[in-house]
């Protein structure tokens, strides 16, 4: 697959050759003449935009870095963001024609095309936008493609709307009593026999925007499957660190099939910047639904932008929290993996980086058995970071790890209760028996596993694992209630199934939305509740024919 | 317990071995700090094994364990406090000025800022700080670092030589106007203290204090300080230095002293944009801190030929300052009046201070030009702990002088998990 658009044609059409060449064509999946030459390490500059075939290409561009990317991205006045938006509404009416099962497999046909011609060159390019190593990039992009597969947007779609035909026309709702009602909503089932049947519809609006989050690949391609299953047109601004593979996986849309790539722009602009603040307002002006992941401060500056009649949906950003049982430290997840190892996973995958990535795990197994797992973890990183390395630090990253180690262990020697010392000087009481910090690797590494009650945490990223020992699941509750408004996915290990029916109760409760097997953490199923909602039907709106 | 000759040169042998003379009294004040502080004993023990040879095995202590943790034996005559902003850089509690005139920088200990963050120096509370032993327990993301001083003497003694060498070179008299806010305003700031310091230095004929840590900067009693400068004769009273006789009444104006932050300094340039206050002949600006998190960064290039065309004070004249909160001892770019260009310039601190730069992957020391970052081994912290690991990067050269390039570069990168700054300010604890 070739990285980059710089040899375009007008219109930002992707080129004939290359991606677009090879594709389908090449179905032996032998690699094209990019992937066979000698990759270096070093990423090819990449062209940030697709556009769909018919606009003007970009008159000036301006070149950055993305991560370790050099990409160019066109200038505040290069490209027209209300005729693009007006381009895109066009395309609306053949979207719409596309039938559900059709639409199911060009964008599942793509995506698994984009997984499978993804050469070393590219996964290079992938890495470096993200900083990641290139072997994490690998898992992150093979982690997250089964749920963009054929097989795996038939299972979305019919999750979210057990008669897909809603999407392609007025269907007829199923009744009471019938397998597969169309409406989830009470007042659709009155058990009245004799109700008259009503048609309903399901459609995204026209044109949706995305805003990608930061840094972690899949994200953006997620969020431009979902709008595309429900025949809105999208246009995306990935997030700085998720530009290469997004771009790679539009190339591939446009190639698809002419419809969408009418329907598919991607442009990448640098975020929050106030020069860019009035082209992003006439596109939060124009489009029908913004779909926003980020931070509060993004999150807050598209809702005060956005006008009232456009739907906003948002991906605040989270922490991913574990609960390990009293038989966790050693227990299996699944064949050949422990606790440790499934922990270290589910901390390390996408850098820590992710919204459902695990941040604190909190310990039920008293402090000695969460001394001991801490240890296991600690070997359980350690050997992950070889088989997953760490991605390039900046001196920034590094010196704010330094910091944090110092920091905790400064703050593990100020709890630490020394009934031997000798010194002269009267000996702090500690505070609490439970109280001490402790820390692994003491020096250096590419993670660290810090032993500390609840309320020292903090997340910190770089595979951080904080874990809190915890005496009971009130105690546990208790802790986890400040965190409810970011909370996410809960993972759970150690802990029997009908002890993790009834827990599951209280996590949901406080916040949780997501509560899986610890195993399961770090990549969902194509049909989870993000965040709370129904990925599919937050995206539509619903008409109803009598 | 502390009566430690600051200067190293009064160590028996120090003038032939600089060094060794270093050496002896940083493992004197190590061991001292060990038998009578058993946090920070602790804290050796875990991060180390066995016992240093040499100051530079001795484990640093990174600035931001200030936060968490007061560090100091014995009983705190005041306590000095950072700007507290918290996490990922995104504003400064140490620092002082870069040397690669790139802007930003190193941000600076706060000094007492406005509300909106403009102060820039140190922040530092005196009295009733009674951080005996450590015993206070750890907070939970306290905010603003806090650096528990042991004597106010000596931190004078620390900084009152380096700034007379730095700031009072040819200058029998000064008038002082400073923007850095009156330490009765804001005690708990480090720079405000030593700004109060200067203004009772002998040569000081009037501090006008034209800083309001709520107002900023009043430009109007910048304009009255100087119209004042420029009515009084230097009356010469009596010796005002050691170096030079006492001079008879003339009608040139003293020169002034400003006191800045960069921050304050471009406040007051932009204030002053249509109309240009040229200072008197010989006048010299110390200037320190730097403005990321605060406003937009400018070179300092730039500021100096700002500073020229409004203040009238040439680049020679202009003083970068180093220092932080958590360290007595400071660092000077050059002497008033002999400064050369801000690109070529090397801070220095006292002979009582040791700077290396460590390499950011595992701190393991530098070779001189090479960034890393920086860690200083300052003795005038005898009474808290004298080895810091900051969060500053820059270089050393052969001959021991640090070149300043700002905070560690490369911001975090984001994706979707929440980030600690975001997670401290949810839970109230930033």
């Amino acid at each position: 697959m070739t990285p980059s658009a710089t040899g375009r044609e007008p219109g930002g059409a992707p080129e004939t050759s290359g991606a677009v060449k090879k594709g389908a064509a090449d179905a032996t999946g032998a690699a094209d003449a990019t992937d066979a030459a000698p990759a270096t390490d070093s990423p090819r500059a990449t062209d940030a935009w697709v556009l769909p075939p018919g606009l003007p290409a970009p008159s000036a561009c301006e070149q950055l870095r993305a991560g370790d990317l050099p990409i160019r991205h066109p200038t505040r006045d290069a490209v027209d963001p209300g005729g693009l938006i007006t381009a895109l509404r066009d395309a609306r009416r053949d979207l719409a024609a596309i039938p559900t099962g059709e639409m199911v497999r060009i964008l599942g046909g793509a995506a698994e095309t984009l997984t499978r011609e993804l050469g070393r060159a590219d996964v290079l390019d992938i890495a470096a936008n993200g900083r990641l190593s290139a072997e994490m990039a690998r898992a992150v992009v093979d982690g997250m493609a089964p749920s963009w597969t054929t097989a795996a947007l038939d299972r979305l779609v019919h999750a979210e709307f057990p008669d897909p035909r809603v999407l392609d026309g007025f269907a007829a709702e199923a009744r009471t009593g019938e397998e597969g009602g169309t409406v989830a909503d009470a007042g659709a089932r009155t058990g009245d026999e004799a109700a008259p049947t009503r048609h309903i519809r399901a459609a995204g609006p026209p044109v949706t925007l995305h805003f990608g989050a930061g840094s972690v690949p899949g994200v953006t391609v997620t969020s431009m499957i979902r709008a595309l299953l429900v025949r809105s047109a999208v246009l995306v601004k990935p997030g700085a660190g998720d530009i290469a593979l997004t771009v790679r996986f539009a190339w591939l849309l446009h190639r698809a099939d002419p419809r969408l790539a009418r329907a598919v722009a991607v442009q990448y602009w640098p975020g929050g910047s106030p020069a860019w603040d009035g082209w992003e307002r006439v596109l939060l002006r124009a489009a029908d639904q913004v779909v926003v992941y980020g931070g509060d401060a993004a999150i807050e500056a598209v809702r005060a932008r956005a006008p009232a009649t456009a739907r906003l949906i948002e991906h605040p950003h989270r922490i991913g929290v574990a609960i390990i049982g009293a038989e966790g430290a050693g227990g299996a997840v699944e064949a050949g993996a422990s606790v440790a190892q499934a922990t270290a996973r589910a901390a390390a995958l996408f850098e820590q980086r992710g919204c459902v990535s695990t941040h604190l795990v909190f310990h039920l197994g008293g402090k000695a058995a969460a001394h001991e797992f801490c240890a296991a973890l600690a070997a359980s990183l350690a050997a992950l970071e070889t088989r997953l390395p760490p991605g390039p630090r900046t001196p920034a990253e590094l010196s704010a790890l330094h910091q944090l180690r110092g920091r905790l262990a400064m703050k593990g020697a100020t709890l630490r209760h020394a009934p031997t010392d000798e010194s002269s000087q009267p000996t702090p009481p500690a505070p609490d028996g439970d109280a001490s910090i402790t820390l692994w690797p003491a020096t250096s590494g590419g993670w660290s596993v810090v032993l500390s009650p609840a309320d020292s945490f903090e997340p910190t990223g770089s595979r951080t694992v904080w874990i809190a020992p915890v005496s009971n699941l009130a105690e546990l509750l208790e802790t986890l209630a400040p965190l409810s408004p970011v909370l996410q996915t809960i993972g759970l290990a150690g802990i029997d199934r009908d002890r993790a029916a009834s827990l599951a109760e209280d996590l949901f409760a406080v916040g949780a939305t997501r509560i899986v097997p610890l195993d399961q953490v770090p990549f969902p199923d194509p049909d989870w509740l993000h965040d709370g909602a129904r990925p599919l039907r937050e995206l539509v709106r619903w008409g109803e024919l009598r | 317990m502390f009566a430690i000759h600051l200067d190293a040169a009064q160590e028996p042998g120090a003038a032939r071995d600089p060094d060794a003379a270093f050496n002896r009294l940083a493992l004197k004040v190590h061991a001292v700090q060990r038998a009578t502080n058993p946090v920070l004993r602790r804290y050796w023990d875990a991060v180390s094994d066995g016992q240093p040879a040499a100051w530079n095995e001795i484990p640093p202590v990174p600035v931001r364990a200030f936060r968490d943790t007061p560090i100091v034996t014995g009983t705190a005559e005041v306590v000095f406090r950072t700007s507290g902003t918290t996490g990922g850089g995104s504003g400064g509690d140490s620092g002082g000025g870069p040397g690669d005139g790139s802007g930003g920088g190193t941000g600076n200990r706060s000094g007492g800022g406005t509300g909106d963050g403009s102060g820039g120096g140190r922040g530092n509370r005196s009295g009733g700080g009674t951080g005996d032993g450590n015993a206070g327990g750890t907070g939970h993301g306290i905010g603003r670092g806090e650096h528990h001083v042991a004597s106010l003497e000596l931190y004078r003694a620390a900084a009152q030589d380096n700034y007379r060498q730095h700031l009072f070179a040819g200058a029998p008299a000064l008038s002082l106007i400073s923007l850095v806010p009156n330490p009765a305003v804001v005690p708990d700031s480090s720079l405000a203290t030593m700004a109060g310091f200067i203004a009772r230095e002998p040569e000081v004929r009037h501090a006008a204090w034209a800083f309001d840590p709520e107002r900023g900067v009043d430009v109007d009693a910048v304009r009255e300080a100087v119209a004042a400068a420029a009515s009084v004769a230097a009356t010469a009273t009596g010796p005002t230095t050691t170096e030079a006789p006492p001079r008879p009444a003339s009608a040139t104006p003293p020169p002034i002293l400003l006191l800045t932050t960069a921050f304050a300094l471009v406040q007051l340039l932009d204030a002053l944009a249509d109309s240009p206050l040229p200072l008197p002949n010989g006048s010299r600006i110390m200037e320190t801190g730097g403005f990321k998190g605060r406003t937009a960064e400018i070179g300092r290039p730039t500021l100096y030929r700002r500073v020229h065309g409004t203040l009238g004070v040439p680049e020679s004249h202009i003083v970068n300052e180093y220092g932080m909160t958590e360290m007595l001892s400071q660092a000077y770019d050059c002497v008033a009046g002999q400064g050369p260009p801000a690109a070529e310039r090397v801070h220095r601190f006292p002979p009582w201070v040791r700077t290396r730069a460590l390499d950011p992957a595992d701190l393991s020391p530098l070779p001189a030009g090479r960034p890393g970052l920086l860690a200083h081994f300052d003795l005038a912290n005898a009474a808290s702990v004298c080895h810091l690991l900051t969060e500053d990067y820059g270089s050393v050269t052969a001959d021991g002088g640090v070149r300043l390039l700002g905070r560690a570069p490369g911001a975090a990168v984001r994706g979707c998990s929440l980030a600690a700054e975001a997670f401290l300010r949810m839970t109230g604890a930033a």
